[in-house]
Parts: C-alpha cells; structure tokens; sequence
C-alpha cells in the first residue's frame, strides 16, 4: 500500500474516533446539565426574572419539548460551537474561553518544557547509574512531588519563593507598565509581537514559579516511564552488542539506547499536554493568571453552573484536539507507530 | 525427575518485611487508627470557634496551631482524617463495582455488547477525568456527597480496561477449557469461574488508587465543589485557610501535608503490594 493511503486511512480512523469521544462528551455535559437541581429555564433566565420570562427562556431553550429532541438539539448547538452563555458575564461560554486560552496554552507550553528538560535528563541519569545515590534520591523526589496536592504546593512555594525569599512575582501575567498591547492574549507572545524584550523576559518570570508547579505534577511520571523504559532496554541484547564492539558508554547511550527508549515517553507526554490543560484550574487561581482553568474556578465561585458546563465542553474538546494533534504528529516522527499500525505492509 | 539443583533462599523470618514496607504498612495503620478513633478523641473545641485564640502558632497548647476560627489545627486534621480516606474508600470501592461490572457484562455478553463497552471506556479514558468529574459535582450541586458520586461516575474506565484485559488472558487458562467442557453456560463462567480468578489485579490496585483519590478528591474540594466549610475535609481546609498562608502558614502547610502523607502512604503500599505480587519488578 503506498504510504499516503496509508496516512490517509490512519486519519480517518482516529478522527472518527476523536468524533465519537466528542459526541461521548457532549452526551455526558447533557447529561449534567439534565442532573442539575431546580429550573433548567429559572436558572438560565436568572434568580430574579419574571415568570413571563422564564417561560420565554423555556421555549427559547426549547425545554418545552421531549428530551430526545433536547438531546438532539444540544447536540446540534454544541456542533455549532454553542457552548452555552454565562449568566455572569451574559457572554458565550465559548468567546469567553477563546479570549482566554491563549494564556492557558502559554503556561502548558512552558511547563511541557520545564517537565520534559528535567525529567529526561534525570531518568537517563538515574537509569544508567540504577541504584546509585541520584537514583535513589531522584526515586525519592520522584514519589514525594507525585503525593502532593499541586494547588497546594503553588501555594506553599508561592509563598515562599514570592514572599519570603521575593526570587519570583507572587503574581499576575506581566509587571504594571511593562504589558504590550494585546493581540493574541498571551502576554510572552503579544510582548514578541511587539519587539518587547523586556517585557517577554517579564512574562516569562511570571510564567516560572506556575508552569513549575504544573510540571511537577507530572515530571514524576516522565521520570518514572523513562527510567523503567531505559533499564529495559539497557539490559538487551543489542546494548550489549554495542558495547562489545567497543562504543563509548555515552554513545552507547545517546545513539543506542536512548533513541529505542523515548517512544513510551513521547507518548506519555503527548496525554500529558491534554492533561495539563485541565490541571491548570489548580494553578492559574494561585497565581491570579487568566486562563480557562481561572475561569472555571471563578464560575464555581460564582454558582454560574452553565459557565462551568460549557468550560467543561470546552475544557474536553480542547483536550481531544490535542491528543489528535500529538497522535498525527507521532504518525510522522515515528515510523515504529507506522508499521505498528499497519504492520503486515511493511 | 529428580529435582533441580537449584538453590533456593531461605525465606526470610515472618512476613519477611524489610524496614522500609515495615515503616510504610505502619503509618498506613497509622492513618487508618487515626480515622477510626480520631473524631471519638477529639476534644468538643473543635467544632466551635474561639476567636480569642485565633491564628495562634504552633505551640506547647496548640502542636499545629490555630486556625482562623481558633480551632485546634491538629484535632482538626485527626477529625478530618476520617471524611477524607472513608470519602477515597468510598470512591475506589464504588468505581471498581462499576468497572467489574462493565468488565463482567462485556466478556459474558455478546461481542457487540463488547465492542460497545470497550468503546464506550475509550471515550472515558480519552477525556480528562478531573474536569469531567468538576463538571458533574457542580451540577449536582457542590457537596462532599457530589464530589464522590461524580468521582465514582469518571474513574471506572481505568478498572474496566485492565480487567477485562486480564479476564481476556484468564479465559485462556485449562480450568476455563474444562468448565467449558463441563457445560457451563457463558454467564456462569465469567461471574464464577473466571472473574473470581482475575480479581487479583484489582487488590493490587486499590491501595494506589486510595493514594491518588485522595489528591483528586482534595483538588476538588479546593475548587470549591467537594467539602464545604465548616467541613474538616483536608481539601476544604486548605482551601479555607488559603488567605492566611503569608500570616498563618500552618493553617495551609498542615492540611496539605497530612493530604501529602496519606497520598505517598498508599501508593507505596500500592508498590510494595505489587513488587511482592511480581518480585520481578523490583528495583524497577
């Protein structure tokens, strides 16, 4: 088969697959928003509205009819990038969040980098000297940060290095003053657009302390899957083969082993990317950042239960989007997930 | 056949626990001691607010403290204690039931029955689990309640998978074939025959499960739709106390590290139960 049909195919079926966990997602808001106490039209009209306008909202949300036919609505809403309207901002969910995702992805980007930068070197590290004192101390590390409560830890290390020691800002995006216009919403790339050195430095050392925390929360598992990967490999046979005909430890190393010990991890971080979206709502609060985490956070607050539906929709669809970018981008680095999806053509 | 001339070591006396699954299995104990006989011990004050002593550090009177309400931040953790691991119990206990069922009905039933709820398990792993569960707490209606039905609702995919999996593998041992052979019909044989023998994988889970359960439950009551204050739930303490950490930190570092501690307790548990299951996997 030549390989763009085989491309083609690979494609085809993981989007159709990301189409049916959209459609799983969208089933399960619905299902929430059916779960939820009271008057669907009373809470979306607002605590004080007349009675005349609760039915109008009813008949505008079409609540009045059968709940397949609700159901088969939503859906169509939902397909439509309908994700609902906030009845605190009385804005779409959706143009809400849009405005600003921007700031999100910037600190899931960063704290990819902290994650991936630190954890690698660490688990090569600590599996070539396996039992070794790094090792143990970084197993050790490993299984602490992996207990601990991120929002928790923002708080303490926020705390310490912002107040105490004063090494980072306690908050925000950027310093007063040194914000650039907004054109994209997120502060280190609008401060690039505008030929603003100064105040992308700033951005950035607002960025390390939450995007630090966010990658300490999943470091561990980089660590721990590297580490479990590089052993296995450096105890086969070929390792051995390569030392035998007399290849450096460090060779041996970053042209044998390695290479044939990441896959597990690039995959790791691919999950990781959609996870961390989510797990910004433990961070971005801390840090008072903006951010679709921020936003949900402050919808709870709020009781703006539609707010927190549709960031929930959002939140998901974000997610699965992601996880189909790495997935296709996999399909091109990696010729193994090839002829692994489509292994008797090879 | 004469036997192997293998020599075989000794086992060790007892349990043959070393110093380090000792001290673990001890402060899971611990822990669990605590949340039984915590809140029968704990002294009245910590249900009432004393405003006179508020905020009080660390002390000879108060070990960690006071809270900004002058309750005793200790007594608090230890009543806590018992909301917070029967809350993860809760969790993990409701969404294995879920998973073996899932698990149970796709092996016995039919193989479209299968396919769809193996597909349907892939949309759950597939979707992030934490903001899914925020979604339906907070449709409920935030409560401690909410949060562990919704906990219950997103986290079965993972038990489902791994032990539909393993019941695959199970299904090609003899005994299976023999029953079969037997006249067993299919039903029977999944719920007597081969899940009772692909149980296994779920204990050696559970108890790393507790350990994350806790974290996520915490989050979420930090979030604001688990515990609601006045509860003593460690999430929600953290949460209430989150303004006084540049002038009371104990009131912030104690919850989270009784949350840090009980979470690192079970999953080393979680370790130990598994290496000892597979002592291959040691030093791993």
């Amino acid at each position: 088969m030549p390989a763009l049909k085989v491309y083609a195919w690979f494609l085809l079926k993981r989007l159709g697959l990301t189409v049916l966990t959209l459609w799983g997602l969208a089933t399960l808001v619905f299902l929430m928003i059916k779960l939820m106490p009271g008057d669907e039209a009373q809470m979306a009209a607002g605590a004080d509205a007349s009675a005349a306008q609760v039915e109008a909202m009813r008949i505008r949300l079409g609540l009045d009819a059968p709940l397949v036919a609700q159901y088969l609505r939503f859906l169509l809403r939902v397909a439509q990038g309908d994700f609902g309207t906030s009845i605190v901002t009385l804005q779409p969910v959706m143009s809400d969040l849009g405005k600003v995702l921007p700031s999100t992805l910037e600190l899931v980007v960063v704290a990819m980098l902290i994650n991936l930068s630190v954890a690698i070197p660490a688990g090569i590290v600590a599996a070539y000297r396996q039992g070794g004192a790094f090792d143990s101390l970084c197993r050790a590390a490993a299984v602490t940060l992996g207990g601990m409560p991120a929002f928790w830890l923002a708080l303490v290390l926020q705390f310490l290095l912002g107040r105490v020691w004063r090494v980072v800002p306690i908050s925000g995006q950027v310093s007063f003053g040194m914000g650039s216009p907004v054109v994209t919403g997120a502060p280190s790339l609008d401060a690039l657009l505008a030929f603003n050195g100064a105040g992308f430095l700033n951005a950035l050392w607002h960025l390390a302390l939450p995007a630090a925390v966010l990658a300490a929360l999943f470091s561990t598992q980089v660590f721990r899957t590297l580490r479990a990967s590089l052993l296995g490999v450096l105890r086969s046979d070929f390792v051995m083969a390569v030392r035998a005909k007399g290849a450096s430890a460090r060779r041996m190393l970053t042209d044998h082993a390695l290479p044939n010990s990441l896959n597990p991890v690039l995959t790791l971080a691919g999950t990781q990317a959609g996870a961390m979206i989510g797990s910004a709502v433990l961070v971005e609060t801390v840090f008072a950042r903006k951010g679709i985490g921020a936003y949900m956070f402050n919808a709870v607050a709020q009781k703006d239960t539609f707010a927190v539906l549709g960031s929930v929709m959002f939140i998901g669809t974000v997610v699965c989007l992601v996880n189909l970018a790495v997935d296709v981008m996999q399909l091109v680095l990696d010729p193994r997930i090839r002829s692994a999806q489509f292994g008797s053509q090879h | 056949m004469s036997a192997p001339a293998v020599s075989v070591r000794a086992p060790r006396a007892g349990l043959g626990l070393s110093a380090f699954e000792a001290s673990v299995i001890g402060l899971v104990v611990l822990l669990l001691a605590v949340a039984v006989v915590g809140p029968l011990v704990a002294p009245e004050s910590v249900y009432r607010s004393d405003i006179a002593n508020a905020l009080l550090p660390p002390g000879a009177g108060h070990w960690f403290g006071t809270d900004d309400q002058g309750r005793d931040v200790f007594w608090r953790l230890v009543v806590g204690a018992r909301t917070t691991l029967l809350s993860a119990f809760l969790v993990v206990t409701l969404y294995s039931l879920i998973g073996v069922a899932v698990a149970t009905i796709g092996a016995a039933g039919p193989r479209w029955l299968d396919e769809t709820l193996m597909r349907i398990t892939d949309i759950g792993l597939a979707l992030p689990g934490m903001v899914v569960a925020l979604g339906f707490a907070a449709a409920m209606g935030p409560s401690l309640r909410s949060a562990i039905i919704a906990m219950a609702i997103t986290g079965w995919p993972i038990t489902a998978r791994l032990l539909r999996g393993i019941m695959r593998q199970t299904m090609e041992a003899p005994f299976v074939a023999g029953a079969r052979a037997l006249g067993v019909s299919r039903w029977r044989l999944m719920t007597c025959h081969v899940l009772p023998n692909s149980l296994d994988v779920l204990i050696v889970k559970w108890a790393g499960d507790v350990g994350t359960t806790v974290l996520v439950l915490a989050s979420l009551s930090f979030i604001g739709v688990g515990a609601q204050p006045p509860s003593a739930e460690w999430g929600a303490t953290i949460a209430g106390a989150r303004g006084y950490v540049s002038t009371a930190w104990w009131t912030v570092v104690m919850p989270g590290a009784a949350v840090a501690i009980t979470s690192i307790a079970f999953g080393l548990l979680g370790e130990i139960i598994q290496v000892r299951r597979d002592p291959s996997l040691r030093g791993n």
